[in-house]
């Protein structure tokens, strides 16, 4: 086994605090500095959460030049919510972004509820009691093509790559749960938390946004001695999910890949944004579970238990594959799922994503078959050149026979904001030409 | 919906409230309300009787074979009964025989139990048919028939009468918005219609009371972006089915409806009502 083969952008070199540095703030509140511990034991993305390790008084900062929910550690509860949004003018947008800013910054933090006089009704749904808990909150917002294209004095603005989620070939998308003119990914340790902030949104902003679909999911929480290397969390087909994710505490790396910068030729305004793609990707999981591990092993390309690949089926998922050693797929099939979407060749680095899936349970179907399967989420600096590229690659492949894409959509995430004044998506607002501001507000 | 029968008398409930925080205004308030509720409990009894005698009329033509004629007369009657549905569902048992659904059937449509508007509806468009309806509809003019009998001699709650706005859009909410309350006909702009008229009813009964410009304000601006979607789609002296509806229009509606829920959910509150 040779060591040089672990993956340097995931693990291994940066550790502990270094690592915890470089994510979004995550700090048990009044306690500032926390140790590495606060972050439920994780440091990459798609780590399972640790039992025992997450508290309700973490709290992660939503200030900041990103919005706090995409290279966040990922909590055991998720859930992504599309909107329809009610805005005839630049001001109503405005008004938009700053009440959900309000919002956003009361939710993460925490707080005693707002009472009221007991003859109205209570503004916070109480399902937390009277005091809210940080519980490691992220709210992250998107903004869908549709919200763009509908409106002239925006249109201008749309992000470069910002489309309606076109269909592939193995997608059955249902209209009812895909697209969005605005999504809101809510992440905490705890559901309640992300159905209380959920609630809290759409009661209080119910003149400018109409819900239009949700999907719940969450991370398997594992329990692990203290000081045992991280694993990225199970699918639904028992698989880990993120083993060859890049290394988001590496912030230089996360520039290139999650980041809009300079180099990705998009609208000033988007700046420190990032691409959303998000998928409910149904797996017939009976059927998966009738087919032999050997078969699914080739599928995916890994083995079951460890997620070490095919080419180091001794190791663990941390090691990388070698897939130009095994030019003919003998170890590791061509059409496995691990090596379409990542060939690991200096081209496919450009295709690189930061997966943050959640796995979702949701009943039995009208055939008598669970309703199970993954959240996909991913985010990137390029829609076309992460998500879409990497799906090209994968369609077609052995896989789709256990998975079926049924909704979903692809948004942007604005930039984030700073404490005190600020407020989401100031950069588009500002961006919104005088003239049209006028012509839409005399209209 | 079901409201809970607190039936006290106005009398009382002033009474009641002498007892509770704010003593003076509220008892001020519940009097205060004396007006408003006499001149609604004409309106729900004007509303009561057109259902009545529309009803008469609907029964008359399924009886006689006439689906054409049926079929006209099913919204407009039935919109009565939605503009006085907090008042009606007082009565559960009635409301339940009037104006329930399928679902909450086991069998569904195939359910014997199934009765009222709804089964009425689903014969008439799904079947084009008035056969086997007959019974359905004698029921269905005894329950109106006994709904006025019991309206008349009630005593209106002040908290049903002015929570009824709020609950009033909250039905336009849970059902009407979706498309599955009128789920044979498609005339659910009707029942809109009926619904946002007796929760407009309320408000600008008490409109004087509230002591919140601001407030008033912001609920008769989205009555009014209701009324003007509402009149998009006119068509004689109603409307056009529920499918003709734009997702633009639906959607801008919803946000309308749903903030008036919210904002009139209140409207107990800031009249000082327990």
């Amino acid at each position: 086994m040779r060591d040089e083969t672990f993956r340097p952008s995931r693990r291994g070199l940066l550790a502990g605090a270094a690592a915890l540095a470089a994510t979004p703030v995550l700090a048990r509140a009044g306690r500032a500095g926390a140790d590495a511990d606060a972050s439920a034991g994780q440091s990459h993305v798609a780590d399972a959460p640790v039992a025992d390790r997450a508290h309700a008084t973490d709290m992660v900062s939503p200030f900041g030049a990103h919005q706090a929910g995409i290279t966040t550690p990922r909590p055991a509860n998720g859930a992504l919510a599309a909107f329809h949004v009610i805005a005839e003018t630049p001001a109503d947008l405005e008004r938009l972004f700053r009440r959900l800013t309000e919002r956003i910054v009361f939710l993460t933090h925490g707080g005693p509820v707002a009472e009221e006089d007991p003859k109205l009704p209570p503004p916070d749904s109480g399902i937390l009691g009277p005091e809210v808990p940080p519980d490691a909150l992220t709210i992250t917002v998107g903004l869908g093509a549709s919200l763009f294209e509908n409106r002239p004095w925006l249109a201008p603005l749309r992000p470069r790559a910002l489309s309606q989620m076109a269909r592939f070939p193995n997608d059955a998308l249902d209209a009812e749960i895909t697209h969005g003119d605005l999504s809101i990914q809510f992440c905490a340790h705890t559901q309640e938390t992300v159905v209380h902030a959920l609630r809290d949104v759409v009661k209080t902003i119910p003149d400018q946004l109409v819900l239009k679909w949700v999907q719940m999911g969450s991370v398997p929480v594992i329990v692990t001695p203290k000081g045992a290397p991280p694993e990225s969390a199970r699918n639904l087909l028992g698989f880990r999910d993120g083993s060859a994710n890049p290394d988001s505490a590496d912030q230089g790396l996360m520039e290139k890949v999650v980041w809009v910068g300079p180099a990705n030729d998009e609208p000033d305004w988007a700046a420190g944004g990032s691409y959303q793609a998000a998928r409910i990707i149904r797996n017939t999981v009976e059927r998966w579970d009738r087919t032999p591990l050997g078969e699914q092993e080739r599928i995916f390309g890994r083995t079951k238990m460890t997620g070490a690949p095919l080419d180091r089926p001794g190791g663990t998922e941390a090691m990388v594959p070698d897939f130009a050693a095994d030019p003919d797929g003998a170890l590791t099939a061509h059409d496995s799922h691990i090596r379409l979407a990542n060939p690991r060749t200096a081209e496919s680095q450009a295709n690189l994503i930061l997966r943050r899936p959640f796995n979702y349970v949701n009943g039995v179907l009208r055939n008598g078959q669970l309703d199970q399967g993954l959240l996909f989420i991913c985010w990137q600096a390029d829609l076309e050149k992460g998500f879409v590229a990497v799906q090209r690659r994968l369609d077609g492949e052995p896989l789709e026979e256990y998975i079926k894409p049924v909704g979903g959509g692809y948004f942007f995430a604005p930039p984030g904001f700073q404490d005190g004044g600020d407020y989401l998506g100031r950069p588009l607002i500002e961006a919104i030409s005088p003239a049209s501001q006028d012509s839409s507000q005399s209209g | 919906m079901r409201l809970c029968k607190r039936l006290f008398t106005l009398t009382a409930a002033a009474g009641a409230f002498a007892l509770s925080q704010g003593t003076a205004r509220a008892a001020d308030a519940t009097l205060d309300l004396v007006a408003p509720i006499a001149d609604y409990k004409i309106f729900v009894s004007e509303e009561v009787d057109a259902l009545v005698s529309d009803t008469t009329t609907f029964v008359e033509a399924i009886k006689s074979g006439d689906v054409e004629q049926a079929k006209a007369l099913f919204a407009p009657t039935r919109m009565h009964y939605e503009a006085v549905e907090p008042i009606a569902e007082l009565f559960s048992d009635l409301d339940v025989s009037i104006d329930s659904r399928a679902d909450d059937y086991e069998q569904a449509e195939a359910d014997p139990a199934f009765p009222g508007f709804h089964r009425v509806e689903y014969g008439l468009w799904e079947k084009n048919s008035t056969e086997g309806l007959g019974p359905v509809a004698d029921k269905l003019l005894a329950d109106v028939t006994e709904l006025q009998g019991r309206i008349e001699s009630l005593t209106f709650p002040p908290e049903v009468v002015v929570g009824g706005a709020g609950v009033l859009m909250e039905e336009v909410a849970a059902t009407k918005i979706s498309g599955e309350e009128d789920r044979y006909s498609h005339t659910d702009l009707w029942d809109i219609r009926g619904n946002v008229d007796g929760s407009q009813k309320i408000v600008e009964l008490v409109e004087p009371l509230v002591n919140d410009p601001a407030f008033l304000e912001q609920v008769n601006g989205n009555f009014a972006t209701v009324d003007t979607i509402l009149a998009k789609y006119e068509e004689g002296d109603g409307y056009v089915t529920y499918d003709h509806l734009t997702e633009s229009d639906r959607v801008t509606l919803s946000a309308a409806v749903n903030t008036l829920a919210e904002d009139l959910s209140t409207l107990r509150g800031k009249l000082g009502l327990d």
